[in-house]
């Protein structure tokens, strides 16, 4: 996949994003433990073999939010795109709010990839169940010394690394798919289970790519605007296929009721497919997963709450830095955080609560993306490098469509598919709700702390003063900054 | 407006800060890049070489190829450079555009940080 070349006037960076690591960045942040789970969950509620249908339109809806978000990062080319656009279009304190709820998807996805994991190398090992947590505590300790450290994944690890576990998850998926002895069964049916089942279905599909936006968080280090827009649809395409014969498989050769009760169901079809070494195989993929969530996770999230503590958005102790330059004390508390989390789920076997409340925040980032677009068509006139034809119908509609999604995920129980649950959306309003109180309560408090610092220190400028000059017609007082107010 | 020589001043008591610090010297003491940074709205250019955490140079206009593009109006650099200002609310804002990784952008605040803990 060639990179086209910058445009003239163009300054270019030494070490930039191509299109090949940026959809690598992209399908690596989506493609994680969890993803195997996500499709149990589509096999809930889409009978049979059904589920490849779900995923389909789901890679649909997704072109749309891709093209959303490929236009408001053309228009916010920066890491802190997001905080950008919404505060734009939605205020500052809603996007505040927002985002502090979106980051703790972040957290989940760490939470439950580690429990994930820990679960798959006890049942491999074929240790007593205790021992996964010890697992699971060894796994994000040695992502915490290794983040402390200052260890990063090269870019070109973290490439070989996703390619590697999408191409090793789609060969097992052929091997099984053409294994003797399995069968599809009602291909078609998409809304065998009822209509609500089937909108479920396509809801729970989203999440699979969830976090694939993600990848606009490198725009600074894209050799091009483009590259990012490119990265956004082609990384759904990759997805789209592995999840699509992942469920194949599963379908043809794991009876559901098998897969139903199971943390690990890429290690079950491994088994099906190729006996133990499809299974070793398979284990080894799910550590692989790890080095993306938990290289990406980590970085991500502290760096976030680094700079919402410079910010002073948050205590500023969340900004201080180690000999290695990394926010310690953000690194910690996401490890800890994602520790108590891990043993929540190991203690409470609700790992199919946290699909169901990842693909509800995600399907809601997704309502606020259309929702910002709309607005931001209004508001921001200036021309974007990307602008999403019939924009604003497109927008009504993903805003219409991701909050009927978000709804139908929310209430959902992918235990008892039967049932409606209010877990899913009550950890969310519990979730968004400390978010609220925190910015309206707890950052003015931190503000007037800050300014009461200030205040106190009474730091003296260390800028020298202008000598005077004459003010002039067209500019008023030299001395005043244009940015300042 | 900030002129290129009161740019140049605030980036000579910069490069003596920074170099002068003992902790951000060993904090970047495997950070070797090179900086450009635009004015927006005078034009001018100038550019940073930072060898092992030392800023070895500040030349006026773009000199080798860059791994961090900053940019920004003259007055926010002076202010920055001086550390009067904290630039990560100004990049929150967008007022202050960054080109390259992000890992780049948190050392090159880090730095001000450091520095300047109460900016």
């Amino acid at each position: 996949m060639a990179d086209e070349p910058a445009g003239p006037g163009t300054i270019q960076l030494r070490r930039s994003v191509g299109v090949a690591t940026a959809t690598a960045t992209s399908a690596g942040l989506a493609f994680a433990a969890i993803d195997y789970l996500g499709v149990v969950s589509i096999m809930a509620y889409a009978p049979g073999a059904s589920g490849w249908l779900a995923i389909l339109i789901g890679a649909g809806l997704v072109f749309l939010v891709a093209g959303i978000f490929s236009e408001l990062n053309g228009l916010y080319p920066t890491a802190a795109g997001i905080r950008l656009y919404l505060g734009r279009a939605l205020g500052n304190r809603t996007a505040l709010t927002v985002t502090f709820t979106y980051m703790t998807t972040v957290v989940l996805v760490i939470a439950a990839d580690a429990f994930l994991i820990g679960a798959a190398i006890r049942h491999v090992l074929h240790e007593p169940t205790a021992l996964a947590y010890v697992w699971i505590v060894v796994l994000l300790v040695v992502a915490t010394v290794a983040n402390l450290r200052g260890v990063v994944l090269a870019g070109w690890v973290q490439t070989v690394v996703t390619y590697t576990v999408l191409a090793s998850t789609v060969v097992i998926s052929i091997v099984a798919i053409f294994h003797v002895g399995g069968a599809f069964t009602t291909p078609l049916n998409l809304f065998g289970n009822g209509g609500f089942s089937g909108i479920q279905a396509i809801a729970f599909a989203l999440f699979l790519f969830a976090a694939f936006e993600w990848v606009t968080t490198t725009a600074e280090e894209a050799r091009t605007p483009k590259v990012i827009t490119r990265a956004l649809f082609l990384a759904p395409v990759a997805i789209w296929i592995v999840s699509t014969l992942f469920l194949l498989a599963l379908s043809h050769l794991v009876p559901f009721s098998v897969l139903h009760n199971s943390a690990y169901p890429q290690l079950l079809l491994g088994k099906a497919a190729m006996g133990t070494i499809g299974e070793i195989w398979m284990l080894a993929i799910t550590i692989l997963t790890a080095l993306n969530t938990f290289n990406g996770g980590f970085l991500v999230s502290s760096r976030f709450i680094y700079a919402a503590a410079r910010e002073g958005n948050l205590p500023r102790g969340f900004a201080r830095l180690n000999l290695q330059a990394v926010p310690w004390m953000a690194v910690v508390t996401l490890a800890g955080v994602s520790a108590v989390l891990a043993a929540v789920i190991f203690a409470t076997k609700q790992w199919l609560l946290l699909v169901a409340v990842g693909a509800t925040l995600e399907a809601g980032i997704y309502a606020l993306a259309s929702v910002s677009l709309l607005i931001l068509r209004r508001k921001e006139t200036r021309e974007r490098p990307f602008q999403l034809l019939l924009g604003k119908p497109l927008a009504v509609v993903g805003a219409i469509l991701f909050t009927v999604f978000a709804l139908a995920t929310g209430f959902a129980d992918p235990k008892n598919t039967k049932h409606l649950s209010l877990a899913p959306i009550g950890v969310i309003a519990v979730l968004a709700l400390i978010s609220v109180l925190y910015v309206r309560l707890y950052v003015p408090r931190l503000h007037a702390q800050a300014a009461a610092r200030a205040a106190a220190s009474a730091r003296p400028k260390r800028r020298p003063p202008r000598p005077s000059t004459p003010p002039s017609d067209d500019t008023g007082d030299p001395t005043v900054s244009p940015m300042e107010p | 407006m900030a002129t290129y020589d009161e740019i140049d001043e605030a980036l000579v008591d910069y490069t003596e800060s920074c170099n002068t610090n003992e902790r951000l010297r060993k904090m970047q003491r495997d950070w070797s890049r090179t900086l450009h940074f635009v004015c927006s709205d005078t034009d001018d250019t100038f550019t940073m070489e930072v060898v092992s955490g030392e800023i070895t140079g500040t030349p006026k206009g773009h000199v080798g190829v860059p791994d961090i593009v900053v940019t920004t109006d003259s007055e926010t650099f002076c202010d920055m450079f001086w550390g009067d200002l904290n630039p990560v609310a100004k990049y929150l804002r967008g007022e202050i555009k960054v080109k390259g990784s992000q890992e780049d952008v948190m050392r090159l605040d880090a730095i001000s940080y450091v520095i300047w803990p109460d900016a």
